[in-house]
């Protein structure tokens, strides 16, 4: 259905000794929704300023639509940029600033600079302000706009220019949950409306799953995985991706034949095949794939050590054999109580082992691994807290 | 308790704020005193303030002041302001670094920084020299001056270096407040670099560009000491010649024109102060608010169909600065010019512009302490003086050691005016090197309302009859002549007893406390205001003092029975001079009558013109209306007889000049 637009072939980036991109190979689909998901530092922001022309790579090629475009500047590239903290210009009101890239010059077809006539200018704002549901808003002064509007008004202003892509750069980052559920949909919207391409950098599993065509898992400087949300999220490739898309139970197994593996001396059925035999393997078991039973009638049985009420659904955790499980489970579990479980077969997962394998999927530090989830991510560079709402000076 | 403590830090807080402002105050109210004392208060009046607008060398100064303050603070704001945008893009541990460099030259002493620009620009034009003599030597197509001097050129480098901390101090927070992504955003939606930095960073850095730019203004119209050591010879800026000012006396046009400084400066800061108050009032209150007239008058402006009358507006004051720099340096360089460097208080300015309009030639009259600090200032080279007007004494020494060149007489008929008694004198027998500028006598003045009866023996300056109320002379020179016309022996004697029987009686006198101290300029104020009652000086000078003497104090010149000193300051040119021939010219004309008798009324030098010396009473009495006291123009004009039992200084061979220095230094302060 769609055409190749970018191309990063064997991209890598590095500072010194340093290596922020390692080999990525990377294409997007023209009218795709793709997003490059990953904690903080794992690459992603790095990739999308070299989309955007404000990073070269150290080594490796860019293509848009097939022509390399490593050296030419952010000015001449059909793309623009959502930036994090919406970068909106403090001394120019709404109006003007949507209207800041339409008022510089362009390079016709015979090369001479022109300038569009104000007339077009003002339909074409307006246009967009209606787009973002901002009409009514164009006098305004920035500073003067709440966070979700200012994030409006900074999508307005890149898509005015008609670009084939659009970068966002944890473009919801600052806002709260409840509006980011709304810009969620309606950056959905947005893009099916528009039909452009947009690139999308997130750290946020869900928005990732629930926005995108096609998620790129990072980490390292390394692409991990890519695939659809539902590939990501019920075949992820290794421990890494498993636990960072949800929540996931990732328990050493060993294969012992074709759809049976065995876990904790125990041997369940499972989907997966390929595997040698006898080959130790991760296995990832999805917290809502486990149904709790009678401690009698279970494959496995275990103690409760935690209880947690989540509203839909109790989060227990569940010791067995001193590894901790995370089950999402409604019916409620005291404390001390033995109970046994079973999983389906189509709730086993087999990786084969990797990197990442041992690092992830116990819960016995349960509460420092949820809040780490929740951490937002620091500023790349420095690290320097530039506050573009202070000392904002408008004319 | 606590009352008391509020009451006692309230009155602590007013008596700072007083010891704060009490002397600017002080120094505005006597701007507008009728009289000429700078402590008795005659009545209102803005003569101080017409006489400065009409003294052409306080405006020429004024003129270089605003000058250089522009053109250095326009330099720096770009420098600078790029500078810190650079500075923005390293990293963050270099940019501290560095601004922690750029603080170093802020909290430097000036002292140091002049010095070492002064340095600088000398080293550079040496090496200058000898590139200038290798490349002139190998081709012949350009011939580059090999003589480079200090001047209005090195003082605006001076200046524009130490402005430019100032800027980035400014610029930099700006910087630090904008979101980084704004230069990004800016980029991305279609601007180069350079459309992103005026289209983006000036409106967002604007704030810092204009309080950096106002400190860095404010700091060059107020900078002395690093103007002082970089401006040369021939450049002087408004702290600079109200220094020269102050050498005499304080006069109300010094406080006319600090009064004036100090407002203006008072003006920026307040401009700067309000301007940074409404930022931050606008910054807090961030709901819309209905603009201002002058913002909707600079929003209507800024639309695009305004565009043409912007542009005409931005290119007519681009031309407008452009077309006054070219005026500024061009009709400065291309007049000719004769560089004159004299003593303070000491010509009616008046003749300079007349000379200037008669002959079309610019003066550039500086003024240099002594004749020691002239002579010092000559080795050292940093002068391109072509006439000096040195006294007696220190012309041999020049002669001595060939500095000075030979004047063409035939350019100089006025010459010929010059009453026979003053020419050919010791200091230069054939009369080849000067021409007379004027002389006087160095006697005894007092407070004849302090002293019991009249003074006539030097040895009034050494008894304890007046300790505590004496007043030594601080000039090796002078007051060890006195102690030895005192004692009977020549002025110029070699003879190291006598000399050192004449710096015994000195120190003795010191050491019993007779003298309230040495001074030489302070000397007005004291015996003005009756807070001395004896001292030595000049004839001339005492004749000012009479003019401002307070109520109460009756000052009285005697030239005492066993003698004194007289002497002649002489116009000379130097060897090499620059602009022999307008030398010539301003020498002639400084020895017409009339002009002689205008110096005359002026500084209460007398004229070595026997026309002028002959005419002045007469001169004097048309002009005021009353008779000349001739006991004053005795004083003035010493008589023959008078002359007779005066002795010029010669040269001292080099052992009694080290003799003096070292007896001098032995005296301390």
């Amino acid at each position: 259905m769609s055409k190749e637009l970018i191309r990063l072939s064997d991209c890598v980036m590095s500072y010194g000794d340093e290596v922020v991109l390692d080999h990525i190979n990377l294409y997007i689909n023209d009218k795709e929704f793709l997003t490059l998901l990953g904690p903080s530092g794992c690459g992603k922001t790095t990739t999308l300023r070299i989309i955007g022309g404000f990073l070269s790579p150290t080594a490796g090629d860019v293509l848009f639509d097939g022509v390399r475009i490593n050296d030419v500047p952010p000015h001449q590239r059909a793309v623009n940029t959502v930036f994090q903290r919406y970068a909106l210009f403090p001394h120019l009101n709404v109006f003007e600033n949507v209207a800041f890239g339409l008022r510089i010059p362009k390079a016709d077809g015979s090369g001479r600079k022109v300038k569009l006539p104000e007339q077009e200018i003002h339909q074409r704002v307006m246009e967009m302000l209606e787009v973002v549901n901002l009409k009514g808003f164009e006098k305004r002064p920035v500073s003067a706009l709440s966070g979700g509007q200012q994030q409006r008004v900074a999508i307005a202003r890149a898509l005015v220019n008609r670009p084939r892509v659009l970068l966002l750069d944890e473009p919801l980052g600052a806002l709260d949950m409840r509006l980011r559920k709304d810009m969620q949909n309606e950056l959905k919207r947005i893009q099916q409306e528009m039909e452009i391409t947009f690139i999308y950098v997130t750290h946020d599993q869900e928005e990732a799953l629930a926005m995108s065509d096609t998620v790129v898992v990072m980490d390292g400087g390394r692409i991990q995985q890519i695939g659809t949300p539902e590939d990501i999220y019920n075949e992820p490739k290794n421990a890494f991706v498993a636990d960072f898309i949800g929540e996931s139970n990732i328990i050493d197994g060993i294969m012992r034949d074709d759809g049976v593996v065995e876990i904790f001396n125990r041997r369940f059925q499972c989907l997966d095949k390929g595997f040698a035999k006898d080959e130790p393997v991760d296995v990832v078991i999805r917290p809502e794939d486990v149904d709790i039973v009678d401690e009698e009638a279970g494959q496995l049985r275990g103690t409760v050590t935690s209880v947690t009420f989540k509203g839909v659904h109790y989060d227990t955790i569940v010791d067995f054999y001193g590894f901790k499980w995370l089950i999402q489970t409604t019916d409620f579990c005291p404390v001390d109580s033995h109970i046994g479980i079973k999983i389906d077969p189509d709730g086993i997962h087999v990786m084969k082992k990797s990197q990442y394998s041992g690092m992830f999927g116990d819960y016995s530090s349960y509460s420092e691994e949820y809040e780490e989830l929740d951490v937002v991510e620091p500023e790349d560079e420095d690290g320097e807290e530039s506050d573009s709402q202070e000392g904002g000076y408008e004319e | 308790m606590k009352q008391s403590n509020r009451i006692g830090s309230r009155l602590f807080i007013g008596l700072t704020f007083l010891f704060l402002y009490l002397p600017i105050f002080l120094l505005i109210i006597f701007s507008f005193n009728a009289g000429d004392s700078s402590a008795v208060w005659k009545g209102f009046s803005l003569n101080w303030y017409v006489s400065l607008f009409q003294n052409s060398l306080i405006m020429e100064s004024l003129y270089t002041t605003l000058l250089v303050s522009l053109l250095a603070t326009a330099i720096a704001t770009v420098a600078g302001t790029f500078a810190a945008i650079g500075l923005y893009s390293l990293g963050r541990r270099k940019r501290d670094a560095l601004l922690v460099v750029n603080d170093i030259p802020m909290m430097n002493a000036d002292i140091v920084t002049g010095v070492s620009l002064c340095l600088f620009f000398v080293a550079f034009f040496q090496g200058w020299g000898a590139f200038a003599n290798w490349f002139n030597g190998v081709q012949s197509v350009v011939t580059l001056p090999d003589k480079l001097h200090l001047g209005f050129t090195t003082m605006l480098l001076a200046h524009v270096a130490f402005n430019i901390p100032y800027v980035i101090l400014n610029v930099a927070p700006k910087l630090r407040q904008m979101d980084k992504n704004l230069v990004d955003a800016a980029q991305d939606l279609g601007c180069t670099w350079m459309q992103a930095f005026w289209k983006v960073i000036l409106p967002e850095i604007k704030p810092g560009i204009v309080s950096g730019a106002l400190i860095a203004f404010t700091m060059s119209i107020d900078d002395f000491v690093i103007s002082y050591f970089t401006a040369g010879s021939s450049t002087s800026t408004l702290a600079m010649r109200i220094y020269s000012m102050t050498k005499k006396r304080i006069t109300p046009e010094v406080n006319a024109v600090s009064t004036l400084l100090f407002l203006s400066v008072l003006v920026l800061l307040v401009l700067n102060n309000v301007r940074e108050i409404r930022q931050e009032r606008r910054a807090a209150s961030q709901e819309i608010r209905e603009p201002s007239f002058f913002e909707k008058l600079s929003m209507r402006f800024n639309q695009p169909s305004f565009k043409w009358v912007r542009r005409g507006v931005t290119a007519a004051m681009a031309c407008a600065f452009v077309v006054v720099v070219v005026l500024l340096t061009g009709a400065t360089s291309s007049q000719p010019v004769v560089n004159v460097c004299s003593w303070g208080e000491y010509i009616d300015e008046d003749l300079i512009t007349q000379f200037e309009e008669e002959t079309g030639i610019r003066v550039n009259y500086q003024t240099a302490e002594s004749n020691e600090a002239l002579y010092s200032l000559l080795k050292s080279g940093g002068a391109d003086y072509d006439v000096i007007v040195p006294s007696d004494y220190m012309i041999s020494q020049l002669i001595e050691e060939d500095m000075l060149e030979e004047l063409d007489y035939s350019q100089i008929p006025n010459f010929e005016l010059i009453d026979q008694r003053f020419r050919n004198l010791p200091y230069d027998p054939e009369n080849k090197y000067t021409v007379p500028y004027t002389w006087g006598t160095l006697g005894l003045i007092y407070n004849a309302n302090m002293v019991d009866g009249e003074l006539d023996s030097w040895g009034a300056l050494y008894g304890d009859e007046y300790a505590g109320s004496v007043l030594l002379i601080n000039n090796s020179r002078d007051a060890l002549g006195a102690a030895l016309i005192h004692l009977g022996y020549s002025v110029n004697t070699t003879n190291e007893a006598e000399i050192r029987e004449a710096f015994g009686l000195i120190s003795d006198a010191s050491r019993r406390g007779v003298f309230q101290g040495k001074v030489m300029d302070q000397v007005f104020q004291k015996m003005e205001g009756g807070n001395a009652a004896i001292a030595s000086y000049y004839a001339g000078d005492y004749l000012s003092m009479l003019e401002n003497q307070a109520d109460g104090v009756d000052l009285r010149y005697v030239i005492p029975e066993e003698g004194a000193n007289w002497f002649v300051d002489a116009m000379c040119v130097l060897k090499d001079a620059p602009h022999y021939d307008a030398a010539m010219a301003w020498i002639n004309f400084i020895a017409s009558t009339d002009a002689n008798l205008a110096n005359m009324d002026y500084i209460w030098y007398a004229s070595p013109n026997a026309e002028a010396l002959e005419q002045y009473p007469a001169y004097y009495e048309e002009l005021y209306g009353e008779e000349l006291d001739p006991e004053l123009y005795e004083i003035m004009a010493a008589p023959a007889d008078v002359l007779e039992r005066c002795e010029m200084y010669t040269v001292l061979p080099r052992a009694t000049r080290a003799l003096y220095n070292d007896l001098w230094i032995q005296l301390g302060t």
